[in-house]
């Protein structure tokens, strides 16, 4: 069972996981790639545990090279000390 | 006469911290990076005396000394330990910039923290991406920056949620509970409206002539206690129902002490030791399953409220919740749990779920009496202080 339903919006991109990312209970992040959303994958996985969600996109929004992806809504965090 | 004088017991209080769940971040504090199915009894905070106060988040935790000294561990790759640097620390470490600085209050979130002085000054730290820093930008701070917002008036406590936060500010009249960062699943409570992410503090509507008790924020949700006992939910809806934009009291015909929120579900505690719960008791036990296994529905709305039963004719003292797992400790010292155990946040030394609460074992020594307990659940873990009063003869 899908922990819940997450739109592409409220995930954040990780340069170094390479993903969209979204908080999962056990402390993790849920994981999806620009690869597998391009295929039409819907399900971002924890690598920590067995909960799954189910990501709403738009499948044409990802399709193409040179088509910019809707971007979440946030960056890389700043450091600042 | 002379001899029972002589042999006069002292009482002396001792302290024990307990830790279990998912470890992998290093927020057990037991040095290891790996998830602990049994509670682990831990000693890396002993050299800073007594804790008086844990805060547990998505993977790093807040403690405070009664001396108002904090130390955090854990995650820290978005700042949230506040240690100047975003890296992870496996030990408990002094937030140095704090140092010289009373604190009296602490929250974690899922990726930053909170801090409050006894002068009520606040601090935030750790992922800013949100405006949940509440600094009118939303820059990821790794050392605590004061909140200015607030720099003129006396703040009580801070609430850090997934990506938003609760200040409650104490006023003669009234109190103000003011909210930040993302609100947009209604969680900041300062607009009808859908909004997205807020980064200078607004004020949370509704609470006109209220005096506030406590503020608590955890996953999507908000909510607060009054001191007439009445509890106050906003932002996710627990039951699928539409997200609530402003405060709204839960009606009942009781008189709420404590709230614990998770990610969808909530605790409240009455003043007679009763506990009830909001929303789905486990992310994959249906509703229905719920009332063969110790729950009651006590609201005419079908699973709004229910009571949580089978704590072994106990009063509940305080409660707490992760983001799928619940803890409470009874009156007889007793830590009970239940919900999601994957990674060992049950503590009952396997990870199996549970759908009612179950007693965790903890050492107990003949000679010493547990007198007070408190339970403390982040995410996917949980903390446990216990004190007791060792009596010893001279």
């Amino acid at each position: 069972m899908s922990y819940d339903d997450v739109e592409i919006e409220d995930m954040e991109w990780n340069d170094e996981l390479q993903s969209y990312t979204y908080p999962c209970p056990c402390g993790d992040l849920f994981q999806i790639t620009k690869e597998e959303l391009k295929i039409g994958e819907e399900i971002a996985r924890c690598p920590s545990c067995s909960l799954y969600i189910t990501v709403i996109y738009n499948l044409e929004d990802f399709l193409g090279d040179s088509k910019k992806p809707v971007e979440p809504s946030k960056q890389q965090p700043v450091a600042v000390a | 006469m002379e001899e029972t004088e002589r042999i006069k017991s002292r009482e002396e209080e001792e302290e024990e911290i307990w830790s279990w769940g998912a470890g992998t971040e290093g927020q057990l504090g037991t040095g290891e990076l790996q998830d602990e199915h049994k509670p682990q009894l831990i000693h890396s905070l002993s050299s800073f005396g007594p804790i008086s106060h844990i805060s547990c988040g998505g993977a790093h935790v807040i403690a405070l000394t009664p001396g108002g000294r904090v130390l955090t561990w854990g995650r820290g790759t978005s700042g949230q330990l506040g240690h100047g640097e975003m890296v992870n620390c496996l030990h408990p470490k002094s937030v140095e910039y704090l140092e010289g600085i009373f604190i009296t209050h602490a929250s974690a979130g899922w990726n930053h923290s909170g801090f409050v002085s006894d002068t009520g000054y606040v601090f935030t730290c750790g992922d800013g991406s949100f405006g949940q820093l509440g600094h009118e930008d939303y820059i990821s701070r790794c050392s605590p920056a004061q909140v200015l917002h607030f720099k003129a008036r006396h703040v009580e406590q801070i609430a850090c949620g997934m990506r938003h936060s609760l200040v409650l500010l104490k006023g003669d009249t009234e109190d103000l509970i003011y909210g930040f960062g993302s609100g947009k699943r209604g969680q900041l409570g300062i607009s009808d409206d859908k909004l997205k992410s807020v980064s200078t503090p607004q004020v949370t509507l509704g609470f006109e002539n209220v005096k506030i008790r406590s503020v608590t924020a955890n996953g999507d949700h908000s909510a607060a206690i009054s001191m007439n006992g009445h509890l106050y939910i906003w932002g996710r809806s627990f039951h699928g129902a539409p997200d609530v934009y402003t405060p709204r009291r839960v009606t009942a015909d009781l008189l709420f002490s404590q709230v614990a929120l998770g990610w969808n579900h909530a605790l409240v505690l009455t003043g007679d030791g009763e506990v009830y719960m909001l929303g789905r008791y486990n992310y994959n036990v249906p509703t229905g399953a719920q009332k063969a296994n110790g729950m009651n529905h006590i609201s005419e709305d079908e699973g709004v409220l229910q009571r949580v039963l089978d704590f072994n004719s106990t009063k509940v003292v305080q409660i707490g919740a992760g983001a799928e797992h619940s803890a409470v400790v009874t009156d007889d010292g007793s830590v009970m749990t239940w919900g999601w155990g994957e990674h060992g946040q049950l503590g009952l030394g396997d990870t199996n779920d549970q759908t009612g609460p179950r007693a965790v074992s903890l050492r107990n020594e003949p000679s010493r009496k547990p007198c007070v307990g408190r339970v403390y659940c982040g995410s996917g873990f949980t903390f446990v202080i216990r004190t007791y009063t060792v009596k010893s003869s001279f």
